[in-house]
């Protein structure tokens, strides 16, 4: 067991990464119910912003962060104004397709602009390795992973501690109740939309130098964070935050022992057992209603 | 009367158009048409009448492509054999996922779904050895109806137009049989419809197995007819959101949707490439931009979908006639 270490470490970064693109989804879902398929799609943005940014102005992601903030705010905020507005009570076929639709929107409005190119990002200290005793990693990752857990955790604190954050689980709890005391939902939903996308945003701005840049770079990881996000519970933030652990330790486990080839298998086999076995989530029943659990 | 008349002038030119026009670019569309309206017609079944919106429905179709291409290179086999055998298995995958995924709803079933069909795009595209892997496999050409190689592209035509009556007839005759009802009950309120004593489970799942197993029958169809099996395109997710986006626009759980869907949605897509193609190379991703832009606004405007738009436009007609 000379890997442990290893396999520790390396789970608790990726696990902080998947938990920065889980939370703006939980965040999202927790209080719209919508789910929003597009989700990855702006983690794809992110990741090209870094790029541009890096490619045409030389700046490195870690400061281009501070702009993606109040940049993927403001896109979330015009997002949920022009497509998600109209749908926030509509059916969950409608929600589906309208979200897919804004994804196929996204991803080939990408490929148009910049064509289906991998591209890289790479700082100089994309290539540095640090070590720690039996245990070795990038420097990127622990400075992705440092960033999502001070997201994560402000964001946690937003909601638990000011008035905003109160009012927005009010409203998960009872939109109807929340109205009847003078809450303007219809605000509250897209503050909600707006925090999850410059979640998302962030997210994909901290991931570029670790993986390519391509017009759909961000299926695979909107479909791990729905694993995350079942498995954390629905609108669960701390759950978010453990089932990200949870995956990434699978995925770290699993390619260790089958190869990374076959890793994507792994953890969609996963949210099929997820799914099925426990769709409420590991840890509690929140969000059980809407998916017929 | 509408929907008859409807459908009747749809499989009518569908007929006809062969024995006047000869252009192959014309027939080739025609065929592309038919044969995406019969994937959609298929998918109607789980997503329109038995209200499973699946989004993974490229799993079967990609099963059907598979098997007919996989039979003919590696065991020799007539294509209709490798019909037969992706009918089964995709009838069996779909009967599996069916039965699993009983208890999801809405967007989970959507996501479960998803995740099915991009587990056997990374078998397809994987496992070399027998898939060729993400390389695709060409399917070999070997003229004659035992192994459905026709150069003709009228054959082709009239071949996909049959399929595709077929499986519109089924779809009429399930919208007044016991079993359409049921379902009908099952989508609009299953825990009403459990409480009349109606074996929801049973139905969904086979509604969906049949939906599966037709939807692989088009995908060998579609493998034979391009003779190329790319499974990033098979089994992507894309090709899933395009069957189903037919059928929205054209109406869910209507028989005649899909195929009016189709027609607009591979007109608009034709039209597009022969547009942007020329320009510039990569434009071409743009009808699919328009085409999200389109689901967007229709599912939200007219989420009835254009053949249930003209059937209460006709019906309004009629009262203004009357009166």
């Amino acid at each position: 067991m000379a890997a442990l270490p290893q396999l520790l470490v390396s789970t608790v970064l990726l696990g902080g990464i998947y938990a920065l693109i889980a939370v703006g989804l939980t965040l999202i879902f927790g209080i719209m119910r919508v789910v929003n398929f597009a989700h990855g799609e702006f983690l794809m943005l992110g990741m090209y912003l870094a790029f541009w940014t890096f490619t045409l102005w030389g700046l490195d992601p870690y400061v281009t962060l501070w702009v993606a903030v109040p940049l993927f705010f403001v896109v979330g905020l015009a997002v949920y104004a022009i497509v998600i507005r109209g749908v926030v009570r509509a059916s969950h076929n409608v929600q589906i397709f309208t979200t897919v639709g804004l994804s196929t929107i996204l991803q080939n409005g990408a490929l148009v602009l910049w064509t289906g190119d991998f591209r890289f990002v790479r700082p100089w200290y994309a290539a540095v390795v640090l070590r720690v005793g039996d245990a070795a990693f990038n420097l990127s990752q622990v400075v992705a992973f440092a960033v999502a857990v001070l997201f994560t955790v402000a964001l946690f604190a937003f909601m638990r501690w000011t008035h905003a954050g109160r009012v927005m689980r009010a409203t998960a709890q009872d939109a109807e109740a929340a109205t009847l005391m003078g809450i303007d939902t219809d605000r509250v939903y897209r503050l909600a939309f707006a925090i999850g996308i410059a979640c998302v945003g962030v997210a994909g701005v901290l991931v570029s130098p670790l993986y390519s840049v391509y017009p759909t770079a961000g299926l695979q990881f909107v479909l791990l964070a729905y694993v995350v996000v079942v498995l954390g519970g629905l609108g669960d933030m701390v759950g978010a935050l453990l089932g990200s652990l949870i995956v990434a330790g699978v995925e770290v486990v699993g390619s260790y022992a089958f190869g990374s080839a076959w890793k994507e298998v792994i953890y969609f086999v996963l949210f099929i057992a997820v799914l099925l076995f426990r769709p409420a989530g590991l840890f509690g029943q929140r969000g059980a209603e809407s998916l017929g659990a | 009367m509408t929907r008859h008349a409807l459908a009747l002038a749809f499989f009518a030119a569908a007929a006809v158009m062969p024995l006047v026009i000869h252009d192959a670019y014309f027939l080739d569309s025609l065929v592309v048409i038919l044969i995406w309206g019969a994937v959609s017609a298929a998918w109607n079944l789980a997503g329109g009448y038995a209200g499973q919106v699946s989004l993974g429905h490229s799993a079967f179709f990609g099963i059907g492509a598979y098997a007919a291409a996989l039979l003919a290179t590696r065991f020799n086999q007539s294509a209709w054999i490798g019909m037969l055998a992706g009918a089964v298995v995709a009838t069996a995958a779909g009967l599996v996922i069916g039965y699993l995924s009983n208890r999801l709803k809405g967007p989970y079933f959507a996501l479960a779904t998803i995740a099915f069909s991009q587990v056997l795009l990374i078998i397809a595209s994987r496992w070399r050895a027998f898939t060729s892997g993400s390389e695709g496999i060409p399917v070999p050409f070997r003229p004659g109806f035992a192994t459905l190689g026709f150069a003709s592209k009228t054959v082709w035509v009239y071949l996909v137009l049959a399929l595709a009556l077929a499986i519109y007839l089924a779809e009429r005759y399930l919208e007044v049989s016991r079993m359409g009802y049921r379902l009908a009950g099952v989508r609009e309120d299953e825990d009403a419809a459990e409480a009349l004593g109606i074996p929801t489970r049973r139905l969904k799942v086979a509604a969906i197995a049949l939906s599966a197993a037709l939807t692989s029958v088009c995908g060998t169809l579609w493998a034979q007819y391009v003779g190329f099996v790319d499974p990033f395109y098979v089994f992507s997710v894309d090709l899933s959101v395009r069957f189903a986006l037919n059928a929205i626009i054209g109406g869910l759980g209507s028989a005649m949707g899909p195929f009016v869907g189709s027609l607009l949605i591979t007109t608009l897509e034709t039209y597009l490439r022969a547009t942007f193609s020329g320009i510039h190379g990569s434009l071409i991703g743009i009808y699919l931009v328009i085409y999200g832009a389109l689901l967007i606004v229709l599912v939200r405007f007219v989420p009835q979908g254009v053949v249930g738009w003209l059937g209460a436009r006709a019906r309004r007609l009629g009262r203004h006639a009357r009166a």
